[in-house]
């Protein structure tokens, strides 16, 4: 077969009976898009999660009574340091602060600004604060969520926190935290810790928790148990376990998601087998007519192949395009919120554009193979027959 | 075999299964049909004579018996060389025309070409030939959808000369037609005779009786050749 000839009437073929392609191609489509768009934010909260947690300590030790969280003694820390193979303690002061109106809470963050600290993106934003100017009033640095949901309510410049002791507490907005860093600072007031314990309601020998480094990564095991044995309500927790449960709850999101893409993508399938199997469809005759006209059945079968691979590679290349579109530069409406969960302030996270080759390969079988085996598996079964009997 | 024989057809059974029922379609037709020979084959529907030449195309596979062509057993050879065989050798008029509705006239005719491997010019240069042969080529760029009966079975004619065939198929060609398209159609085979095709016709049409050219009638009742 003349190559030039061959796509010539591919071409033709294609041209003429594009209604009949179009409905394929847009329903290939939306169905790429989905899958897609499910893969794209599953692997970009993959890669923001693994670049959080780069820079997260990678233990937090804090104290638990009755399976109940109560505040660690800060005194831990100095017992920390004393193990060999720790490096860089932290206390940290954090807690849920509820702003009572609507039900809403922040996480307000206590850190000791004049410590070396082991978040790395708060380091430089701490770096780049003008701690002088920041000590001399309350201050603080809030996340953008945060930033925003009280600006809505008229709180600009400072907000007014009720203590524990029944006093207000007013802490003014100092900067607002890099976007990059929303995925766990959109909800974030970040404050000295002094300030944060009042807020929360922190005696001075008391914290959340304190995180601590191991840089050898082969004795993290033992340290779990090293640690572990210091005090019998003392529990610890390494950045894999963290990044572990991160994992499984977008990994279950994402799941859902492509039971569902499966579902759809097994009735689409089965739509365009029964299409292309019907006993008196046009298809049928086609085939048949071109076996008449002197086609062998490999010329039919490459025809097909080819026409179908035509179709599958626009759709796919279309899909992939227009939600890397919607994923990278609309950032996913209606989608993120599934992912991001019914957040507790509007999250403007950003994707992080992430496209893993694997990820495209696996887009690409789960959707071409069942999409040829649908169409070719007919179209061999009536080329196989004598061309008579297709025609009828 | 003669030298200048060109279908030959022996013994040849073709029995249909139907509901656990045999039904004999064809019975032991002996046909010897030289070069250039004008042969029709008459009778009533149901006579078998489709089925005959549906086997002679090699569209469809003998019950018993065979079908040479040049030689050639077409319905023992594989499907690459019987495709082949059909695309050289053979050209079918059909009776409901079977054009792709949605492909113009020329690119209808263009349709048996593709395999060929033959260049694009070359097909166009063959292409423009047999429209001209079949008086349609002023039609050329129109719709097959939007042709009237005859000007579609002129366009079949048109694809079946197009790779130049020694032999031409028609199924009863002038059912679909009127008088006028008919007589028509016929001159346009007397001009295929003259240019040496071998020709069999299957039909019941009586116009085919008394050709203007030198033709055989083959009468053919209840499947067998009388």
């Amino acid at each position: 077969m003349n190559t030039n000839a061959f796509w010539h009437f591919l071409t033709l073929q294609l041209f003429k009976e594009r209604s009949k392609h179009l409905s394929v191609i847009v329903i290939s489509i939306l169905i790429l898009f989905l899958l897609s768009s499910v893969l794209f934010i599953s692997s970009s909260i993959r890669y923001s999660l693994e670049e959080t947690l780069k820079v997260q300590p990678d233990f937090v030790v804090s104290r638990v009574q009755g399976g109940i969280a109560v505040p660690t003694p800060m005194v831990w820390g100095d017992e920390l340091l004393d193990i060999y193979g720790v490096s860089k303690v932290n206390p940290r002061v954090y807690g849920r602060y509820f702003f009572e109106a609507k039900e809403r809470s922040f996480l307000v963050v206590g850190v000791d600004f004049l410590e070396e600290q082991s978040h790395k993106t708060l380091q430089k934003l701490i770096d780049q604060t003008d701690i002088k100017s920041f000590f001399n009033n309350n201050q603080m640095l809030v996340g953008e969520g945060v930033k925003r949901y009280l600006a809505e309510r008229f709180y600009k410049d400072a907000y007014n926190f009720l203590t524990p002791n029944g006093t207000f507490e007013k802490v003014n907005i100092f900067k607002t935290l890099p976007s990059q860093s929303n995925l766990i600072g959109n909800d974030m007031m970040v404050m000295p810790i002094d300030l944060a314990r009042k807020i929360i309601g922190y005696s001075e020998d008391e914290v959340t928790d304190i995180t601590f480094n191991v840089p050898n990564p082969d004795e993290w095991n033992m340290m779990t148990d090293k640690v572990s044995a210091l005090h019998y309500d003392l529990h610890v927790v390494n950045k894999n376990d963290v990044q572990k449960s991160y994992e499984n709850l977008y990994n279950y999101k994402g799941g859902l998601f492509l039971i569902l893409f499966l579902v759809l993508l097994g009735t689409f399938t089965l739509i365009l087998y029964q299409r292309y199997s019907m006993v008196y469809s046009s298809e049928q005759r086609h085939i048949g007519l071109l076996r008449a006209l002197g086609w062998s059945i490999n010329d039919v079968l490459k025809f097909k192949f080819t026409e179908t691979v035509v179709i599958v590679f626009v759709s796919y290349i279309l899909g992939i395009f227009i939600a890397y579109v919607y994923v990278f530069a609309l950032g996913a409406p209606l989608l993120r919120e599934v992912f991001l969960g019914a957040q507790n302030l509007q999250n403007n996270l950003n994707f992080v554009p992430v496209l893993d080759f694997s990820v495209l390969t696996s887009i690409f079988l789960i959707y071409a193979l069942p999409f040829m085996a649908a169409v070719l598996i007919p179209v061999w079964r009536v080329s196989v027959t004598d061309p008579k009997e297709s025609m009828l | 075999m003669s030298t200048n024989t060109m279908i030959q057809i022996e013994n040849l059974y073709r029995t249909f299964h139907h509901g656990g029922n045999e039904v004999p379609v064809l019975k032991d037709i002996n046909l010897n049909i030289a070069q250039g020979e004008c042969v029709v084959l008459k009778g009533v529907s149901g006579s078998g004579k489709t089925t005959l030449l549906s086997l002679i195309a090699g569209l469809d596979k003998p019950s018993a018996g065979k079908v040479l062509i040049e030689g050639e057993p077409i319905s023992k050879l594989p499907d690459l060389f019987a495709s082949e065989l059909r695309a050289k050798k053979i050209g079918m008029i059909f009776q409901h025309f079977n054009l792709f509705e949605h492909l113009s006239v020329s690119e209808n005719v263009t349709v048996p070409l593709i395999p060929s491997g033959l260049k694009m010019k070359e097909i166009h240069e063959k292409v423009d030939e047999a429209l001209k042969v079949a008086n349609i080529i002023h039609k050329q760029e129109v719709l097959a959808s939007r042709l009237s009966g005859g000007e579609k079975q002129r366009t079949a004619i048109a694809r079946a000369l197009v790779a130049d065939p020694n032999i031409i198929l028609c199924d009863e060609p002038t059912a679909n037609l009127d008088r006028d398209n008919s007589l028509l159609f016929i001159d346009i085979l007397g001009e295929l005779h003259h240019m040496g095709k071998t020709i069999v016709i299957a039909t019941h049409d009586p116009l085919f009786d008394n050709l203007s050219f030198e033709s055989t009638v083959v009468p053919m009742v209840d499947g067998k050749i009388v």
